[in-house]
């Protein structure tokens, strides 16, 4: 951390901890739950939100003299959507089992409010070495919460991580059953909500019901 | 054939959720669904959205993107749909535009309750991923639509239902921590879990 | 504000910008994928025959293609099950062609250890597409495989995983007076005491209604290739 500055320490730490966007922001949960069922896929979706969400920040804040105002959202979806595509077509040659388990939900990623919702209020007033750490930041708060609660559905529901079986076969034989609960979607709500609530504990914030 | 597009609206709706199964639609459905009138705003304007731009789309990945599809233009080998991504979501913001100009200016009065959730609904993962479903399940244009509507149809229940819940809420005594997003989500569980039991329908 | 012209300008110029750089990144892309693709369907119908091992073991691109050609015998079978040796599977259009269906043979040591065949039909959203191998008596299952659907992760999507297709190792598709009686996946798990245990599977709980497509579709395209199937058996038991 020693060649950033406090200021940069800062854009880049603050969404991983107490402004994490998704507790926080409550923003891009909607792709993110889909693809938590076991972890590479939630690892592999988070990688490509880093790399989608750093390059569309950096190129915004690049442009971000020159875009007009009237058409700036539908120039940023432009630049995210050709993004996302690209991404999409890399993960096709070079990871094809991945992207068959992803299966639209890279798509999905366009629509992911924070790639726009950073765009729109950092990228467009802030400098590239800025735009481009926050939009890591960003990203990366997102994937520790999209990889912890796929780290508790597939150690809950199949008893592995990372496809490694870790739960002992004698605990199987003691009567030990895999959750189904957490391989099914309402496992995945649950799993945030719990989340949410020890994180809201730590930190101290709350809101009104 | 009825039988198949009703079972196909079944499925849509209750069977397999595009909310409570697929996660879709989460943003909005988790900051509107704290007051019942808005939610049936939203829900409404969805189905409405998503009936539209699933037909669309439809027409547009058949005919212009998919491979071999311009074959009318003479051009049978060119495959485009690796553009399908950028050309869904143009179509979806134009659309929404487009519906929003028509309204204010024929149904004033539906435009004042809708209104305000159209332009929401433009980056609503529900939108866009029932346009990406219907290339990736291959549907045909009758399916699109059905599928479309169907699919709203389930958002429009899941997001009222939420919000009759969390009404209810304010009259229970929710650890602090737990109030607003942690609660919803643990209920959007339960809820999920409810929607499941249909899982055993025989169609 | 800026004047129009600008703006409008500064948008085509982005777009013209975008376009080029997703059209050559498809372009250089495209060759990749279309390998993959079909490298897929060979490491299934190699899976599916038990010749590669379980969904777990990686090999290399290449040694699945060697593997392929070693010991993959594939030709073209006619509606009354003889072979058509003008063509060869990749050549049958399904959407034209009818009557024509593909058989991957297992070869080792010249000797036939086994035949897989394309499957493919609706689930609950999708059509799925797989391989069914059965062994050389043409009447055990040897394996099964899904490349392609588009089911709910979890839920129908569990059809392509080990915990579910290894049940169908073994299974029988006749009955004992030699009925085609097909695969049956039952709803949660199959009661063993039962007679008709010998060619049911368990089911996938949430899943019924991709599992009760596969019933059908199953038993519909073994007997597109009941002919062939008697012939075979004819030849190995004369």
């Amino acid at each position: 951390m020693g060649l950033l500055s406090k200021k940069s320490q800062q854009v880049l730490k603050d969404p991983l901890m107490s402004n994490n966007p998704i507790a926080f922001q409550v923003l891009g949960i909607c792709s993110a739950l889909a693809v938590t069922v076991k972890m590479d896929t939630a690892i592999v979706m988070t990688l490509a939100v880093v790399f989608v969400l750093s390059m569309s920040n950096t190129i915004i804040s690049l442009l971000r003299n020159f875009i007009p105002g009237r058409v700036r959202i539908i120039v940023m979806l432009a630049i995210i959507a050709s993004l996302v595509i690209l991404t999409d077509q890399v993960l096709q040659a070079y990871a094809y089992d991945m992207s068959k388990q992803l299966s639209v939900f890279v798509g999905l990623i366009i629509t992911n409010c924070i790639v726009l919702g950073r765009a729109e209020a950092f990228a467009m007033q802030n400098s590239v070495g800025k735009a481009f750490l926050d939009g890591v930041g960003n990203a990366l708060g997102y994937g520790i919460i999209l990889i912890a609660v796929s780290f508790f559905r597939e150690i809950l529901g199949s008893g592995s991580i990372l496809g490694f079986a870790v739960i002992p076969e004698s605990f199987y034989s003691a009567g030990y059953e895999n959750v189904g609960l957490m391989v099914l979607s309402p496992g995945a709500f649950i799993i945030l909500g719990l989340i949410i609530w020890v994180q809201r504990l730590i930190t101290k914030v709350e809101e009104e019901a | 054939m009825l039988e198949h597009y009703i079972s196909l609206a079944v499925k849509a709706i209750f069977i397999e959720n595009i909310l409570l199964a697929y996660f879709l639609g989460m943003c909005s459905f988790l900051a509107i669904s704290k007051k019942v009138e808005t939610s049936i705003g939203l829900g409404l304007a969805v189905v409405f959205v998503l009936s539209i731009t699933a037909p669309v789309n439809w027409f547009l990945h058949t005919y212009l993107l998919k491979e071999g599809a311009l074959a009318w233009a003479g051009l049978p080998d060119l495959d485009l749909s690796y553009l399908n991504f950028i050309i869904f979501i143009a179509t979806i913001a134009a659309l929404v535009q487009l519906v929003e100009m028509i309204m204010d200016r024929f149904t004033p009065a539906l435009y004042l309750s809708l209104g305000i959730f159209l332009p929401l609904i433009a980056v609503n993962c529900a939108i866009l991923g029932g346009s990406l479903f219907l290339v990736e399940r291959n549907y045909n244009l009758g399916e699109s639509v059905v599928f479309g509507f169907g699919s709203g149809i389930g958002f429009f229940l899941a997001i009222t239902t939420m919000a009759a819940i969390r009404h209810r809420l304010r009259y229970s005594n929710v650890p602090p921590a737990l109030r607003g997003l942690g609660i919803t989500m643990l209920l959007t569980g339960l809820l999920s879990m409810t929607f499941m039991a249909f899982s055993g329908i025989d169609l | 504000m800026r004047s129009n012209s600008y703006t409008l300008g500064f948008t085509t110029l982005v777009t013209i910008i975008l376009g080029i750089m997703l059209s050559s990144a498809a372009t250089l892309l495209k060759d990749r994928q279309q390998l993959n693709m079909e490298l897929d369907i060979k490491k299934n119908i190699l899976q599916a025959l038990n010749i590669s091992g379980q969904a777990d073991v990686k090999l290399t691109a290449e040694e699945y293609q060697q593997m392929f050609s070693e010991k993959i015998r594939s030709y073209v079978i006619d509606k009354t099950g003889h072979r058509v040796d003008e063509m060869k599977p990749e050549d049958i259009d399904p959407k034209t062609m009818s009557g024509f269906y593909p058989v991957f043979e297992k070869v080792i040591n010249n000797q036939t250890a086994g035949y897989a065949i394309p499957i493919s039909g609706k689930g609950l959203w999708s059509t799925l597409y797989g391989y069914l191998a059965l062994e050389r008596d043409c009447k055990t299952v040897m394996g099964i495989t899904f490349y392609k659907h588009g089911e709910t992760p979890g839920l129908g999507g569990e059809i392509e995983k080990d915990w579910f297709t290894s049940n169908f190792v073994g299974k029988q598709i006749f009955d004992p007076t030699d009925k085609l009686v097909s695969i049956q996946i039952v709803k949660r798990t199959v009661d063993e005491s039962s007679a008709e245990a010998y060619h049911q599977v368990d089911g996938i709980s949430g899943a019924t209604l991709t599992t009760k497509g596969m019933n059908i579709f199953i038993e519909q395209d073994l007997i597109n290739y009941l002919p062939f199937f008697k012939l075979a058996h004819q030849t190995e038991e004369g």
